[in-house]
């Protein structure tokens, strides 16, 4: 780009050691007091994060007790990431490049060993503690609670004054690159923490979201990126010996970058109820940012042209040059996400886990441990030991490029399941395997990580005076520095130049203030009008009970896994009803809308499971779902499902009364002009799917249950071979889906059956029609834990119906042996039974509507003997049914028997049960 | 107006672009830091090879 002769004609000399003046002190102690820290967070981070991939395989793992469950694994993991790890690693460098780039020291010791405990010891072990001990905040890069937040600021506060006020010191026209990203870094993290930290407690649901949104993108754009750039900016000049390739297109990079990355965020909400300008906004921004780092990384490659020996041999230069390329495939990876056809298939699933990981480990990281491992050899004294950080390289790429590949994949698996009508078990199911690769891979970056720690503490003892041969300059470098003209090239400016970089500064702090405006308070207004507008009358504030149960919910991290916002797209609708509207959400503080879906989305939770199942499913999720990857919450019980705490009371009242609102306000039942959703932007690509609704259910049918008379009868073959496959195929699905209730035998003998009222059917114990289990497999029973299984493929439908006919006990022999009367059994069933279960026996009496699991239609299901008698004796617990052993005489109770079961299969009348 | 916002992004880069383009001095002077950048350390990485380990103890304070 510009010559050195451009400069020589040009320049007013100044700045060889004379002018320039004594080199100024670095302060080393505090870069390797922020080193060491940064490297045992990062390997208790890496730790937590190896133990929440862990469960994902083996979910009870370390699951008893409440320190160790998932969720709060998972905010330590990240935030120790952040914090721990980047946090101190990127300080570190802070005291290495500011007395080089600013040519003064940092601002005072004093307050740089004040921030190192206040970072350390305010921030990342308090943190850590208090999230295990179940204080946090259920938001995305924010989950340390306030209380910690309010030392970040601090610590923000205090970086100001250490590193920023040298560069004030110093003449700005003398910026390099690297303290531009420094100072914005500083400067910008500050001013979006508070916003994004605190705003979601004070602005509810969908329009502190929006706040969120913007602050889930800066921490990595206004934080991770300018530090890592920064430091990339001048590992690569410095050990190559030669300037970068254009200063000029580095800013233009560096203010692109901060004008555009805080107009990303709500690409996090795409198909969502934030308005569609903002979220079209974010995506235009999005691909604008795409282009930036483009520029970016084109100019740090070539400012290694001609220096490939160097990379090759130099390992910090290799670890930078990695980050480099993971900047440029995850930020346009980045770009691409937020397009509209492909956030759609992508987005909550495992592909955006993968991205998340690429930017943190893949650039962040790699590009701080380049860093450091440059400064190390620079510090009088240390050197690292290049043979094993050669193979903390080499762990790190492997087992980062293992778990991007993977974790890439298994989210279009998990896309193309939830496209799919199969139940959202088997997108768990899917993605297993790839799951438990993910977590080998974290085995070497894990490795990698302490491998890098021991090579800094096994380098070569220095003597006092004598460098190693791998820190001093090579040759070829050595040369190139002799290149730089013993002046530094600096121009006076004059006129309006010399305040450009004010001027730039002050629009950069324009462009951030903007995108709060444009991203969140316009769209937060436009969002409070809506509510005001389509909300309903009377919406049901939550009660104190729920209000704790939320806080539980976010304290346990199921915002995490469940999302609740259900975006406008067909595959959300038909899954789990109507898109979340604002105004839904206007109670939540703060929003939990969630980011990533491994469990199925929440917002239509109200009267879609029983309380037992509920508390079954909170106890022991595997108790009802023989695969669900969720947590166990014991200490929610006292020792059983059946004994539920007050707290895992509470948590069921708070699962109970999400899409509560909804529903009771008659919502869906108002005109569609009343949706905020029929907006046609909003709904796009509902409007393009033949499936889309302009009003869709807000429960959907496919989990609702409740009776339906489209339900097909499935009939199993009669060709007895084909039969047989059936069977067998059923006791697969059996297996699969039914056995964690009813037992492996059908006999209503599984884990969960314990705890669940009614329980569930004993399926030897009577003969089922094709009619009853068809409907009661598409249906389920309402009233009951039994759910509608109607996403399974009609073949895996019809051979459970082959398989639970199968396993018919039949030949079971009566309690009695004494006969029974017809007769007699029919007048007695007209007297007693008759007013619940019809006349004719059809399940179809007078109080039958009122009853909730229905009666029993005799027509369709036969019980043995042995049943029928066991329940007119004890009743069924659950069921309207009562114990008829006191009212009526054996004698009476035989004839009972007999009359029901005979009649199965004979003509009904009336609707169908 | 997130297509204003973006309007007037381009019309920086490319006001900075025509600036770099037309005026040889202020390429000069954009350019000026990565030198010095350059020489810093090139004069750190000397004074740090002189130095003892505790002959450079940091701000005294």
């Amino acid at each position: 780009m510009t010559t050195f002769a451009e400069h020589s004609s040009s320049l007013t000399a100044r700045g060889d050691e004379r002018t320039l003046g004594a080199i100024p002190p670095v302060e080393y102690g505090l870069i390797r007091a922020h080193v060491f820290a940064s490297l045992v967070t990062v390997v208790i981070s890496a730790l937590f994060g190896l133990l929440v991939a862990t469960k994902f395989t083996l979910p009870e793992f370390l699951g008893g007790h409440s320190w160790l469950t998932w969720g709060r694994l998972r905010y330590n993991h990240t935030q120790g990431i952040f914090f721990g790890w980047l946090g101190n690693a990127f300080l570190a460098s802070f005291y290495y490049a500011v007395p080089r780039l600013a040519n003064r020291p940092v601002f005072s010791r004093k307050i740089g060993w004040f921030l190192f405990v206040i970072w350390n010891f305010a921030v990342v072990l308090p943190g850590w503690v208090l999230v295990l001990a179940g204080f946090s905040q259920p938001l995305e890069w924010a989950e340390f609670p306030l209380v910690v937040d309010a030392f970040v600021v601090l610590a923000f506060i205090l970086m100001v004054f250490e590193f920023v006020v040298p560069f004030l010191k110093a003449r700005l026209s003398d910026l390099y690159v690297s303290a531009w990203y420094l100072i914005g870094g500083i400067i910008f993290t500050m001013l979006a923490y508070p916003v994004g930290n605190f705003v979601p407690e004070l602005v509810p649901g969908a329009r502190g979201a929006a706040f969120s949104g913007l602050w889930i993108h800066d921490a990595v754009g206004l934080f991770v990126t300018p530090f890592a750039l920064s430091i990339a900016y001048y590992v690569i000049p410095a050990t190559t010996g030669r300037p970068i390739y254009s200063h000029f297109l580095s800013m233009v990079g560096f203010w692109v970058l901060f004008f555009t990355y805080p107009l990303n965020g709500t690409h996090h909400y795409v198909y969502s109820a934030i308005p569609m300008a903002a979220q079209k906004g974010a995506i235009v921004a999005s691909a604008y940012l795409g282009m930036d780092v483009i520029l970016v990384v084109t100019n740090l490659l070539l400012s290694l042209r001609g220096s490939s020996g160097t990379a090759s041999k130099d390992v910090p230069l290799r670890f930078v040059w990695f980050g480099v390329i993971s900047y440029l495939v995850v930020s346009l990876q980045g770009s691409i996400q937020a397009f509209m056809p492909i956030n759609r298939v992508i987005h909550f699933t495992d592909w955006v886990i993968g991205h998340s990981h690429l930017a943190m480990i893949g650039f962040g990281s790699f590009v701080a441990l380049g860093g450091i491992a440059h400064m190390w050899q620079h510090i009088p004294g240390t050197r690292y030991n290049e043979r094993m950080m050669n193979w903390s390289f080499w762990l790190l790429a492997t087992g980062l490029t293992l778990m991007i590949t993977d974790l890439t994949i298994a989210g279009l698996v998990e896309a193309q399941v939830w496209e799919s009508s199969a139940p959202w078990i088997d997108s768990v199911r899917a993605v297993a395997s790839y799951w438990l690769v993910r977590t080998f891979s974290g085995l070497p970056i894990l490795a990698g990580f302490l491998l890098f720690w021991i090579s800094l503490v096994t380098g070569p003892r220095l003597s006092e005076t004598t460098t190693s041969a791998a820190s001093r300059p090579t040759a070829e470098n050595n040369a190139a520095y002799e290149n730089v003209p013993e002046f530094s090239p600096e121009v006076q400016p004059s006129g309006w130049l010399s305040y450009a970089h004010v001027v730039a500064f002050g629009a950069g702090v324009g462009f951030f203030a903007l995108s709060f405006l444009v991203l969140a308070i316009l769209p937060g207004k436009e969002l409070a009008d809506q509510i005001k507008r389509v909300a309903p009358a009377a919406m049901l504030p939550l009660t104190a009970s729920e209000q704790r149960g939320r806080v539980i919910y976010g304290r346990e991290g199921c915002a995490y896994c469940h999302t609740q916002q259900i975006r406008s797209l067909a595959a959300d609708v038909r899954r789990f009803g109507a898109p979340t509207e604002a105004w839904e959400t206007k109670y939540d503080y703060p929003q939990l809308w969630g980011t990533r879906r491994i469990g199925p989305d929440l917002s239509r939770e109200f009267n879609l499971h029983p309380r037992d199942w509920q508390l079954t499913h909170l106890y022991n999720p595997r108790f009802v779902v023989r695969d669900s990857v969720m947590p166990p919450y014991p200490w929610l019980f006292s020792g059983s499902a059946n004994q539920p705490t007050q707290e895992a009371l509470d948590l069921l009242a708070y699962l109970q009364s999400l899409g509560r609102a909804r529903r009771l306000s008659g919502f869906d039942q108002q005109t569609p002009a009343m949706s905020a959703t029929t907006d046609t932007s909003v709904d796009m690509a509902m409007a393009g799917d033949p499936s889309g609704r302009a009003t869709p259910p807000t429960v959907p049918i496919a989990m609702t249950g409740g009776i339906s008379d489209s339900a097909p009868v499935l009939h199993p073959s009669s060709n007895p071979y084909d039969l047989q496959e059936e069977i067998s195929h059923g006791a697969t699905v059996f297996a699969a889906n039914c056995a964690s209730c009813h037992g492996t035998t059908g006999r209503s003998d599984g884990k969960a059956s314990a705890s669940l009222l009614p329980k569930p059917a004993n399926l030897t114990a009577a003969r089922f029609s094709d009619e009853r289990l068809s409907s009661v497999l598409w249906n389920g029973i309402t009233g009951s834990a039994m759910p509608p299984w109607r996403q399974l493929p009609t073949e895996d439908l019809r051979a459970l119906v082959a398989y639970i006919q199968s396993l018919y006990v039949a030949g079971a022999q009566p309690t009695t042996q004494a006969a029974a009367n017809p007769e007699v059994g029919k007048a007695l069933f007209t007297a007693a039974c008759a007013s619940c279960h019809g006349g004719a026996g059809a399940g179809n009496g007078p109080v039958a509507g009122t009853l909730t699991p229905a009666p029993t239609n005799f027509h369709l299901k036969q019980p043995t003997e042995e049943r029928a008698w066991e329940v007119l004796e004890n009743g069924v617990p659950g069921t309207a049914m009562p114990p008829w052993k006191s009212q009526l005489g054996e004698f009476e109770r035989r004839a009972l028997v007999a009359y029901v079961r005979s009649l199965y299969g004979t003509p009904q009348e009336g609707p169908k049960q | 107006m997130i297509n204003l916002i973006m309007i007037a992004i381009s019309a920086i880069v490319l006001a900075l672009l025509l600036l770099w383009l037309l005026w040889p001095e202020f390429r000069v002077w954009i350019e000026a830091p990565k030198y010095f950048m350059l020489r810093q350390v090139h004069r750190f990485n000397h004074a740090d090879q002189r130095s003892r380990p505790d002959a450079n103890p940091g701000n005294p304070e």
